[in-house]
């Protein structure tokens, strides 16, 4: 860092570097200001929405906020549902899905990205292909499959497949995208080093690509939380039903209490917002190969 | 390392968590399996529950288990489900397309058991309590495969305070196109810059539909081979009548007027913009459980002057058993019974809030809510859509994406049915191909 | 990588790499094989098929596929919008995840909240999301059309019609499209990371402005994301159905409907699930071509380890 400081010379800038960088600053704040509100409405509207009685939902945004807040409808919402029972079927999924993503899909990427096999490059295209088919396409043979396995009534169908990469299409090409990054030396003074693959790849390429596995862990998680369909589809035992499903009991035909769905809406996104917020400061010190390198 | 080895432990032990159902023990009754919309949390689910409790403790022979979907996931979990040949035992469906299910083998035969019912001389179903028209969609090569599990009607609701304040009262509601239109424009209110502020009526919005104006003139999409018609004079003039109606203001008004009912959140009539609109039983449900401070009434939909047809456009739910376990059609047709029972019809009315198929029930039901009563009488002039096997969507995207353009000045009325009219040809056309 | 081992073991090594690399793959494999085929091979199957998902499927050969190319108009429409969207959408949705991760790939106070609020329309109901589309595109009390009112009277035009107008409602599905772009914004940030940091002291010396650096370091280095934003994009792209389901319906004039609107419609509205697994695979094997053309971009992608 000393090194940046006694910088040589400067020579156009009026403004000295201090003053340069708070204006960079300001104009940088002002920009996320106003985009994030954009950003931001449909929250606020979600929000204000949860806190409405249905009287004032019948006029819409004519008045966008509500007179007196109702914060018992996140009660109700919670009340209402078995929400224990949801929540802990959630996470139960939850974590299946991220520990068999990432068991599955690392050791898939580090072989499309390391490592030299017959049909490779045939397969890594087909794991594209796999991800090109409109999902509604094989949704009855998929039923009809594990009805056959006898899994209907289970869990499984919604937990084994992590394990063997299914849905990882997307994190193996993400992750092998990162693999690729990392420096083929490292392997090889490795390997000259007695390291068997497996070695390598536990204790070099995890460890050099923690941004990427925790954003793989971050989208599992985002996305299994939140899907309604693959459990509205496969869970036949309402005893198993998740949050996200669970939570859909208030968007009904006509009588629908959209304060209610509103919140409900909330609470299933508002871990996946804290999580969020956690994983992301893990992207700020990074870790770089500086010293490993030379 | 350590790591990798766990995941297999792991998974050994989510596997038997997982793979452990915590059902209740029923014994060795027969177990059926009812599907329904009122999905546990939802206002309707604990009586719901308690009906299938009641009939749980009626007998010992069977024991129902009913799981409850909301009304959007619904539809696509039966369709899976019927599609693998994983259908619950007894389920609700949509009335107009019970016979691609007939036809398909899906659905157990209603009539036989009711022959059978007699033949042992055993109260069975009295299916006078039914409208014909319900029990037609139910029939498939003169046998019924299901029956009418609820009834839905449209008509004409309007607000009593827009009538108010523009000196008209209940004796001036609307009975023909003319007199809408008179009314109509009487009850339009236009700020002095242009802008709509209340709409008297449109026949596009809430659930005014072209084929439901058609058969109030004795006209239809199709003929009696299901070849689409639309090409007649009659077709234009009331495509085009519902298309000018609010002709006195400039599409942009009306545009405006659209955006911000869009924007109004539940419905512009309960938001009191709108003074007139057709609508279904459930515009009525969502204002009595948004509590809507509006003072209003309905009406049977004005029909047109000259030989004007009194019907409106109805559906419903059916109920179905599927024929997958032929051992459990027995206890389920003694459940289908019971949820077809005047009683049950009754609760289940006042569980669900639409109105059941069992007309003298939902007579009683009524009684004393001049809306629901209306609406009672009003379901005798409701009519189902055909079912059309190359385009079971014939009233909606197959025409809505035509109709649109109409409305939006882009094309003009006879285009669009010329238009439309192709669309079918094709379809059928298309459709007879692959037989 | 061999060339450094000793001549002896090379071929041992290739040998055992073989192996090697089969057993990590495995995982994917088998779920290829027991979890993803038969779905997949079911389907194609059904392509052929005449199959209403109530009665058995029949065999009907080419014909579904015959009827799309040659007597289903609607079927080249949807193709073409899909087409149309891919190429509007792609390059503006990798322009804005680049820029938004540009923007919070710095330091600046709050910058964890700012990053959660771009991220957060990906988790927020789509029914919010399409409140907030209406708010701003509405044609006549749309905030957009209100904010460019000055430019429109200035050039004496008529305000846009954005969803509302065929000529421009493919462009505005793109436009909202983009509020999800905080989804490939968190995976650029994550390439950042990777990038070391001696790379940006070096150029700091040699007295680079921060827009040079990200020019010659930052987005070089990002190439790898880039690359697979790219693709996911057009994978993604090829699929498009749900903004249009929920803002136009498909319409104005059909102008939105899309592939994948068409082929739902096919399979939940008209009950023809044969020639719907045939239009799943038509669209497989166009996007499956167009993705084989753009895998060959792959060479001008820096790999950081793959350089010598």
């Amino acid at each position: 860092m000393q090194t940046a400081e006694c910088k040589p010379k400067m020579k156009e800038s009026r403004l000295t570097r201090p003053q340069k960088r708070l204006v960079k600053t300001i104009v940088l704040q002002i920009v996320l200001v106003s985009l994030s509100f954009v950003f931001l409405f449909p929250f606020l509207w979600m929000l204000v929405t949860a806190l409405k009685t249905p009287q004032e939902l019948l006029h819409g945004i004519e008045k966008f906020f509500p007179d007196s807040p109702q914060w018992g409808n996140f009660v109700t919402a919670v009340t209402t549902v078995p929400f224990l029972m949801y929540l802990k079927n959630s996470l139960i999924l939850v974590f299946f899905a991220v520990t068999g993503t990432l068991f599955s899909a690392t050791l898939t990427a580090y072989a499309f990205a390391k490592l030299r096999w017959p049909g490779r490059d045939i397969f890594f295209v087909v794991m594209l292909a796999t991800m090109m088919i409109p999902p509604q396409a094989i949704l009855i043979p998929s039923y009809i499959l594990y009805a056959h396995i006898g899994w209907l009534g289970t869990r499984l169908p919604l937990i084994v497949p992590y394990f063997f990469g299914g849905g990882a299409a997307f994190f193996i090409f993400l992750l092998r995208q990162f693999f690729k990054g990392i420096p083929n030396e490292l392997m090889e003074s490795a390997i000259v080093d007695g390291a068997g693959h497996l070695k390598i790849f536990i204790y070099l390429m995890l460890p050099l690509t923690k941004p990427a596995l925790i954003t793989v862990a971050l989208i599992t998680f985002m996305f299994v939380w939140n899907d309604y369909f693959g459990p509205l589809i496969f869970l036949s035992n309402p005893d198993h039903w998740t949050l996200a499903l669970g939570l859909r009991a208030f968007e009904t035909q006509f009588t629908g209490r959209y304060e209610l769905m509103m919140a409900a809406a909330i609470l299933v996104m508002s871990p996946t917002i804290v999580l969020f917020f956690v994983a992301q400061k893990h992207f700020i010190e990074g870790i770089t190969f500086t010293g490993i390198k030379g | 390392m350590k790591k990798l080895l766990i995941v297999p432990v792991l998974l050994v032990f989510g596997l038997t968590l997982a793979a452990c159902g915590d059902r209740e023990d029923i014994g060795d009754k027969t177990e059926i399996r009812f599907w329904h919309m009122s999905p546990t949390g939802s206002e309707s689910y604990s009586e719901m529950r308690q009906i299938i409790r009641d009939f749980n403790e009626s007998q010992d022979e069977y024991h129902v288990r009913g799981t409850g979907f909301n009304f959007w996931d619904y539809w696509d979990r039966i369709g899976v489900a019927i599609a693998s040949g994983d259908a619950p035992n007894i389920a609700f469906h949509t009335l107009d397309n019970v016979v691609l299910r007939a036809q398909g083998g899906a659905l157990a035969n209603i009539s036989e058991l009711i022959a059978a019912d007699i033949a042992k001389g055993e109260d069975t179903l009295d299916l006078e309590v039914y409208l014909e028209n319900q029990l037609e969609f139910a029939t498939h090569d003169d046998d019924l495969y299901a029956l009418p599990f609820s009834g839905t009607t449209r008509m004409l609701f309007y607000n009593l305070d827009i009538f108010e304040a523009n000196g008209l009262t209940e004796d001036d509601v609307p009975t023909t196109w003319s007199e809408l239109e008179t009314v109509a424009r009487q009850l339009d209110d236009v700020d002095a810059d242009g802008r709509i502020n209340i709409l008297g009526f449109d026949p596009t919005f809430g659930e005014g539909t072209y084929h439901g104006f058609l058969w109030q003139k004795g006209l239809d999409f199709f003929d009696e081979d299901l070849n689409p018609t639309l090409d007649t004079d009659e077709h234009l003039e009331v495509l085009e009548w519902m298309l000018d109606f609010n002709d006195i203001y400039s599409r942009s008004r009306l545009d405006a007027f659209g955006e911000e009912s869009q924007m109004l959140g539940i419905s512009p009539f309960a938001a009191g913009r709108l003074g007139m609109v057709i609508s279904s039983d459930g515009l009525y449900q969502t204002m009595r459980s948004y509590g809507a401070d509006i003072n209003y009434g309905v009406a049977p939909i004005p029909v047109p002057d000259e030989d004007g047809i009194r019907v409106n456009w109805g559906s419903g739910f059916s109920i179905e058993i599927y024929d997958d376990d032929p051992e459990k059609v027995e206890g389920t047709w003694e459940f289908l019974k019971y949820l077809q029972d005047y009683d049950t019809q009754i609760r289940l009315a006042e569980t669900l809030g639409f109105l059941m198929s069992n007309i003298p029930a939902m007579e009683e039901y009524a009684e004393g809510n001049p809306i629901l009563e209306a609406f009672v009488e009003e379901l005798h002039y409701a009519v189902d859509k055909v079912y059309v096997p190359y385009a079971p969507n014939w009233h909606a995207m197959d025409w809505m994406q035509y109709f649109e353009e109409g409305l939006a000045g882009r094309k003009s009325a006879a285009e669009v049915l010329e238009a439309a009219r192709d669309n079918y040809i094709q379809k059928r056309e298309n459709y007879e191909r692959m037989q | 990588m061999a060339k450094k081992t000793k001549d002896g073991s090379l071929t041992l090594l290739i040998k055992r790499e073989k192996k090697v690399g089969f057993a990590f793959a495995s995982p994917w494999l088998i779920g290829l094989a027991v979890f993803t085929a038969f779905p997949m091979l079911a389907s194609f199957f059904l392509s052929f098929t005449r199959y209403d998902m109530v009665s058995s499927p029949r065999f009907i050969g080419l014909t579904n596929y015959r009827i799309l190319f040659f007597s289903d108009n609607l079927f080249w429409t949807s193709l073409w919008n899909t087409l149309y969207h891919v190429m509007l959408a792609v390059p503006l949705g990798l322009i804005v995840g680049i820029l938004l991760a540009l923007l919070l790939n710095s330091r600046i106070r709050g910058i964890g909240v700012y990053r959660t609020i771009f991220y957060l329309p990906n988790v927020v109901s789509i029914v919010a999301m399409g409140l907030l589309w209406l708010w701003l595109f509405q044609p006549h009390f749309g905030l957009i059309n209100q904010v460019l009112d000055p430019v429109y009277s200035l050039f004496n035009m008529d305000p846009i019609g954005w969803y509302r107008d065929a000529s421009w409602s493919k462009f505005t599905i793109v436009l909202m499209g983009l509020w999800t772009a905080g989804g490939s914004m968190i995976i650029y940030l994550a390439q950042m990371q990777d990038i070391p940091k001696e790379y940006y002291e070096a150029a700091e010396i040699d007295g680079a402005g921060s827009l040079r650096r990200i020019y010659h370091i930052t987005l070089p280095l990002m190439t790898p994301s880039i690359f697979f934003n790219f693709i996911m994009g057009i994978i993604a792209g090829f699929q498009v159905f749900a903004i249009a389901h929920i803002m136009t319906g498909g319409g104005p004039a059909r102008s939105t409907y899309y592939f994948g609107y068409y082929l739902f419609d096919k399979m939940i509205m008209d009950h023809q699930m044969g020639s719907a697994s045939a239009m799943a695979w038509v669209l497989l094997f166009v996007t499956l071509i167009i993705t084989i053309l753009a895998l060959r971009l792959n060479r001008y992608v820096f790999y950081l380890g793959e350089q010598d």
